[in-house]
């Protein structure tokens, strides 16, 4: 019996859309569903933060031109959450109760925002800073220089911060880790970074968390609950703030994949394939829990890269490439207040193993690098950053550096330090990162 | 009927001259002279014109990059890669290769310097622009027959290929 849809999508964003543009490569005629319980044509998650600065624009948000799902044959469900898979049946069950059935199903359903349990919290009409929607609350809560206080200095966390610091509000941090972006950079980097914040004139609260919360009785919205409000911390001193942001982290958003019975972890587990412990089932993105190249099983890799990586191999699968996913790489790469960080692999290597070079100059250049045996598996360059990408492709390679490590601190490292055979091979072959890898 | 076409790919700027092509260096045959870099930044200026582009206009920056060492050196920019790690990254959809030339092309209008790009590029050939807010790469010369580096080389050593 043919089934209602060749393929479908649940999730319009990074791995969602790249993977439809892989089915369409292969597949011309097969109909394509997306599902998403947002409300807009795919965006651009990582720049609301720019959107809430003025930096961008509606239009500019938009990940694909306003054509995107005509011209590729895609009927996009926009506003339409699914409550249901049910593997057995190749179906899915919609919040309004709509069932359809499928041949292949890709779940790109992203993350969702942890929020820990803080006595007082249920009190405060907190705001989370991951979607659009958030962005123009957020936007429509800033009159007047609100005092902002952001719980957790991860990606999210600076990035509403970095946001705010440009004259929109009064911004406070805290973060329990001793530094800012604790799992992207180094301590180093993240005094680079602390540093631009603090000019910036953004309060950094590291090393303590909030211990409680106490809503200010005035300016009660809708449901009872207040903005306003005062934090505690570990120490008894306390931060008022008009405005109270949470951005300790995000979790995959698991329960779809938990309704279906499908093998999960900290993620979905999916294979090189992206497929899950369903042969029908694919998982990339956020939400997956996938091969990494250089710890060499499988992680959780919440990053734009990784998310649309993972979704163009799980279409090209969807399809019947059966082509293995190239695997993710831990990496990041930001810029904040002016100064460019990127950072790849494994940049805080536990102790014993592992060997750590880094040059670091008054001009604001930082580099670290982090070998193991030789074989490059992390590293981190601030300040200039033109070519650092090429030591991100050596880490995918796994590549031994053992005869040209001493230049790899070098700014202007590059193909001239390469053994010759190698740097033909990269140029002539396109023999580069996990691709030489896997040759 | 369906019309498909390949990443994003109604955004990017498209290619006079319709042709696929790619750019090699020749290390045994380069002199390091940079005139290819001088060349391309000419290209890339307002006026394309020498004088002026070094003297009084605000000079672009190069998109290609002569490395040197010892008695080795050869010009390096985009490959313009099959399978583009730099698009596949992009955070902005700023990035897009065009199914037709193939070229990697980004559109600065949508480009939001966050370096994403450059933090994946194998080749290290991106490089942040225009005062630093925007990426910028080889565009292959989209309006002319033989890209500038390519056609200064006064040692054949850039030379072009059509795939
Ligand atoms: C403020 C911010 C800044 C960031 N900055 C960066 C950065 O600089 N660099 C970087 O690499 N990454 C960054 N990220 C992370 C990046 O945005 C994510 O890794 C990426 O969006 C993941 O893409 P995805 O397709 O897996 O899922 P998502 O983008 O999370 O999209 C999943 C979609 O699925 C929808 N969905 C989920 N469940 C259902 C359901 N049951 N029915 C219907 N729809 C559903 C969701 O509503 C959502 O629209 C940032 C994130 C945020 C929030
Ligand atoms: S910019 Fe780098 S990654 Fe992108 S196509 Fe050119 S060489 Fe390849
Ligand atoms: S810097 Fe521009 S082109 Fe590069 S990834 Fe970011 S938005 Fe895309």
């Amino acid at each position: 019996m043919a089934r209602d849809i060749r393929y479908a999508v649940i999730g319009n964003s990074a791995a969602g859309i790249n993977a439809c543009e892989a089915i369409r490569g292969l597949d011309k005629e097969g109909d394509i569903a997306v599902f998403s319980d947002e409300h807009y044509p795919a965006y651009s998650r990582p720049m609301i933060s720019y959107l809430v600065a003025g930096k961008a624009d509606a239009k500019k948000m938009l990940y694909r031109s306003r054509s995107f799902y005509k011209s590729h044959g895609i009927e996009l469900r926009s506003g339409t959450r699914v409550a249901k898979v049910s593997a057995k049946r190749h179906s899915l069950t919609t919040q309004t109760g709509e069932t359809l059935t499928w041949d292949n199903l890709l779940l790109a359903t992203g993350s969702t925002p942890f929020i820990p349990p803080i006595p007082g919290l249920d009190d405060i009409d907190y705001l989370t800073f991951i979607s659009w929607a958030d962005a123009k609350r957020l936007s429509s809560l800033l009159r007047g220089n609100p005092r902002v206080l952001i719980v957790g200095a991860g990606l999210i966390g600076m990035k509403a911060a970095e946001a705010l610091a440009e004259g929109l509000a009064q911004v406070t941090v805290v973060e329990k880790m001793d530094r800012i972006l604790p799992l992207a950079l180094d301590d180093e980097a993240s005094r680079m970074v602390s540093d631009r914040f603090g000019k910036a004139g953004v309060k950094l609260t590291n090393g303590t968390s909030v211990t409680s919360l106490e809503a200010e009785g005035s300016g009660k919205t809708g449901d009872g609950k207040a903005r306003a409000g005062r934090a505690t911390l570990e120490d008894g001193s306390t931060i008022d703030f008009d405005l109270l942001i949470m951005a300790v982290g995000v979790r995959p958003r698991l329960e779809l994949a938990t309704s279906a019975g499908l093998e999960t972890n900290r993620g979905i587990l999916a294979d090189d394939y992206l497929r899950t412990s369903h042969r029908d089932i694919f998982a990339a993105g956020d939400v997956a829990e996938a091969p990494d190249v250089v710890f060499g099983e499988p992680r959780v890799n919440a990053l734009w890269p990784n998310a649309a990586l993972q979704g163009k191999y799980a279409g090209l699968n969807m399809a019947g490439a059966e082509t293995p996913c190239p695997g993710s790489t831990s990496m990041n790469s930001v810029e904040f207040l002016g100064l460019p960080v990127l950072s790849a692999g494994l940049v805080n290597p536990p102790d014993g193993g592992y060997e750590v070079i880094s040059r670091r100059d008054n001009e604001g250049y930082y580099r670290k690098a982090v070998l193991r045996d030789n074989i490059i598996v992390g590293m981190i360059t601030a300040g200039q950053v033109d070519r650092a990408g090429i030591l991100t492709s050596l880490i995918q390679e796994r590549a031994n550096v053992r005869r040209f490590k001493s230049a790899l601190l070098e700014e202007s490292f590059s193909h001239i330090y390469f053994p010759k055979a190698v740097r033909e091979g990269r140029i002539f072959e396109e023999k580069v990162g996990t691709d030489a890898a896997r040759r | 009927m369906r019309s498909t076409v390949s990443n994003g790919a109604d955004f990017a700027r498209t290619r006079v001259f319709k042709k696929m092509i790619r750019i090699y260096p020749r290390e045994d045959v380069c002199i390091g002279c940079r005139l290819c870099e001088i060349h391309c930044i000419v290209q890339h200026s307002k006026s394309r014109n020498i004088i002026k582009a070094f003297k009084s206009e605000r000079r672009p920056r190069k998109r290609v990059e002569v490395e040197e060492e010892g008695h080795v050196s050869f010009a390096l920019q985009c490959r313009h890669c099959e399978e583009a790690p730099c698009v596949t990254a992009c955070l902005s959809g700023a990035m897009s290769k065009d199914p037709k030339t193939g070229a990697v092309n980004n559109d600065p209008e949508r480009c939001i310097g966050c370096w994403t790009c450059i933090l994946v590029c194998p080749y290290g050939a991106i490089h942040r622009v225009e005062d630093g807010h925007v990426a910028g790469k080889c565009d292959l010369c989209p309006d002319r027959e033989v890209p500038a580096c390519v056609a200064n080389c006064p040692n054949e050593a850039l030379v072009m290929e059509e795939v």
